[in-house]
């Protein structure tokens, strides 16, 4: 098992690796100045105090692996760099979009396990029939449905239309709500890119789990348990659903990557103001240093989420503890 | 990591048909790559000329009316039916190109090589690579050919994987043995021995790879990092979303059909990749 976990250690660490190698090199193997693509674009306006400053925080005048160090130091210190065009840290600008991206993200990944458990487990046990067959067909479709296609449709008919619910951002720009109103109209600001995104998020569980139920029910063990008398319900529950959500336990980690992509596109067409948000806005503005230190942060994310999985596993498998 | 040797039949001795779910895949490839090819014939207008006064709602002149600087909307889902195949399917041969060899190589050397390869494809699959490809598509500036490569060169591990497990099977194969035996060399035997084995396998990866490649690139397109002088769907639905489409009437005639489109084509290569899967090899059959 620690040769295992030592294994999975040194491919988080290359893959951080090759991450913050990419984010070194991509803005010095540009064409003209690297300070284009470390200030952004305004950088003819800096005053030369700050041109100095922005040399000393990147060593400039140094030699390229002496740069490479000093860059791993300031990411070491969490010094994200400084957002020219913003006037602000990129570390406390990240920092603000953080938890709106965990809410939208957590939620969704673990609405679409539940949902998609149930139904491919659903399904499989009356594999043929219609339930299985309709489920399948429009799991088949919402994996093919565009997630940002999708947001807008939502918005078009339930904001727009119906006007359920507000069209865009986190909470109602202006309104003074506290107490039980603040957290109604967060949650209202919520439901469109939560269902969004668990919306897209739902088929890949739910084709694994139909997978990996028809698999269990061809097993002895179901056969036996049913012979021995057990009613249907409790065969189901028991003995066929807990070993097949172990399939279900892996593609959760899968989803993580997954779902790090969908939410850039359900906050940028909701406008909520999460880290996809941000890194749309930072592609919008040519704010390169703002670009980088996103993608480090979701790249840091999925890693960290990763390791939570992979720890987590020999809990819900027996098996892998003996290993 | 070894797979035991399995006497697993690579043709089976009557195989299952293609079922209805493939032949569905593979009108509505035929139905949008005839679109695709009969494009000056069949739009209306060009659809990158201003034909009428802009947001028009449909009519007989503009079936699905005009955009926000008047030019033809159905003209332009018909023409971007071109760049968005186009780009599915050129993303999807890089990917599966690398990725077959990658899965060859890795399969049929076994040892370090092979270890090596599959952590690289272990790597990849942990990049959150929409995010990637923003970065990538960001510094690259918007261009048709950088989304060509970037796609191609991110989507490769899953069609390695797959081509490697087969690899795998192939390899103890008798006739395999027997031309090591006689002193083939290994590049050969790839060559001419592995290689024609996994083809049709590769193919089935290459049609599910050009439906995820279609749905990145409307994705990217929709985040604006597309190619602005060649139109794809999700184009299409970039300038909708900046101009609000969404919020008015209009989204009827210029989001739903786009969308439509991209979800059309996707399930299209999906449907004929699964049932192809299925079809090549019975051990991958999903219940489908």
């Amino acid at each position: 098992m620690w040769r295992f976990f030592a294994g999975r250690g040194a491919q988080y660490l290359l893959v951080l690796g090759l991450t913050v190698t990419l984010n070194f090199a991509l803005p010095r193997m540009m064409p003209g100045s690297p300070m284009v693509f470390l200030a952004g674009e305004d950088v003819g306006f800096l005053e030369p105090q700050q041109r100095a400053q922005l040399y000393a925080l990147y060593g400039l005048d140094q030699p390229q692996w002496r740069q490479f160090l000093t860059y791993l130091g300031n990411l070491a210190r969490g010094e994200l760099g400084y957002s020219f065009q913003r006037g602000r840290p990129i570390a406390a600008m990240i920092g603000e979009r953080l938890p709106y991206t965990l809410l939208l993200v957590g939620l969704a990944l673990v609405l679409a396990t539940l949902i998609g458990a149930a139904l491919g487990a659903l399904a499989a046990w009356r594999r043929g029939g219609s339930f299985d067959l309709g489920t399948l067909g429009v799991a088949m479709l919402f994996e093919s449905v565009p997630s940002f296609w999708l947001g807008m449709i939502l918005i078009a008919v339930f904001a727009a239309g119906l006007k359920w619910f507000p069209i865009f951002g986190a909470v109602t720009a202006g309104a003074a709500l506290s107490g039980w109103a603040l957290v109604v109209d967060r949650a209202r600001h919520l439901a469109l890119p939560l269902a969004t995104l668990t919306l897209i998020t739902i088929p890949g569980t739910y084709l694994i789990m139909r997978y990996s139920m028809l698999a269990v029910l061809g097993e002895q063990y179901i056969a036996t348990a049913r012979a021995k008398g057990l009613a249907e319900r409790v065969v189901l529950r028991r003995h066929a659903v807990r070993n097949a959500l172990l399939p279900v336990a892996t593609v959760f980690m899968l989803n993580l990557g997954f779902i790090a992509s969908g939410a850039t596109v359900t906050e940028t067409v909701f406008s909520y103001p999460g880290i996809g948000r941000l890194l749309y806005e930072a592609v919008l503005n040519r704010d390169y240093p703002v670009l980088q230190g996103t993608f480090f942060i979701i790249t840091v994310s999925v890693i960290a989420a990763n390791i939570l999985a992979d720890l987590a596993y020999p809990f819900i498998d027996p098996r892998v503890r003996r290993r | 990591m070894t797979v035991a040797a399995q006497s697993v039949p690579l043709v089976p001795s009557r195989r299952p048909a293609l079922g209805p779910v493939g032949w569905l895949g593979l009108a509505l490839l035929a139905a949008l790559t005839l679109t695709a090819f009969f494009a000056p014939v069949l739009s209306p207008h060009n659809p990158e000329e201003t034909v009428g006064d802009p947001f028009q709602a449909p009519s007989r002149a503009h079936p699905l009316g005009t955009n926000d600087i008047g030019q033809d909307i159905l003209s332009e889902l018909i023409y971007g039916a071109r760049i968005s195949l186009t780009i599915g399917f050129l993303a999807a041969g890089i990917a599966v190109g690398i990725g077959t060899t990658v899965g060859i190589v890795a399969g049929f050397l076994g040892g370090w090589a092979d270890a090596a390869l599959m952590r690289i494809v272990d790597l990849v699959l942990v990049i959150p690579f929409l995010p990637l490809m923003i970065l990538l598509a960001a510094y690259l500036g918007p261009s048709y050919w950088n989304i060509i490569i970037v796609i191609g060169v991110l989507v490769w591990a899953r069609p390695a994987r797959v081509v490697r497990s087969q690899v795998l099977s192939v390899k103890s194969l008798d006739y395999v043995e027997a031309a090591l035996a006689l002193g083939s060399r290994s590049a050969r035997v790839m060559l001419r021995h592995i290689l024609p084995a996994v083809l049709p396998l590769a193919l089935a990866q290459f049609i599910l790879a050009a439906s995820n490649a279609i749905l990145i690139e409307a994705s990217l397109s929709f985040l604006g990092l597309g190619d602005p002088t060649a139109k794809s769907w999700g184009s299409v639905l970039y300038y909708a979303q900046v101009r609000n489409a969404f919020l008015s009437g209009a989204w009827l005639w210029w989001v739903v059909p786009p969308g439509l489109l991209i979800t059309a084509a996707t399930l299209g290569f999906a449907f004929t990749g699964f049932a192809l899967e299925a079809y090549l090899n019975p051990r991958v059959r999903r219940g489908v």
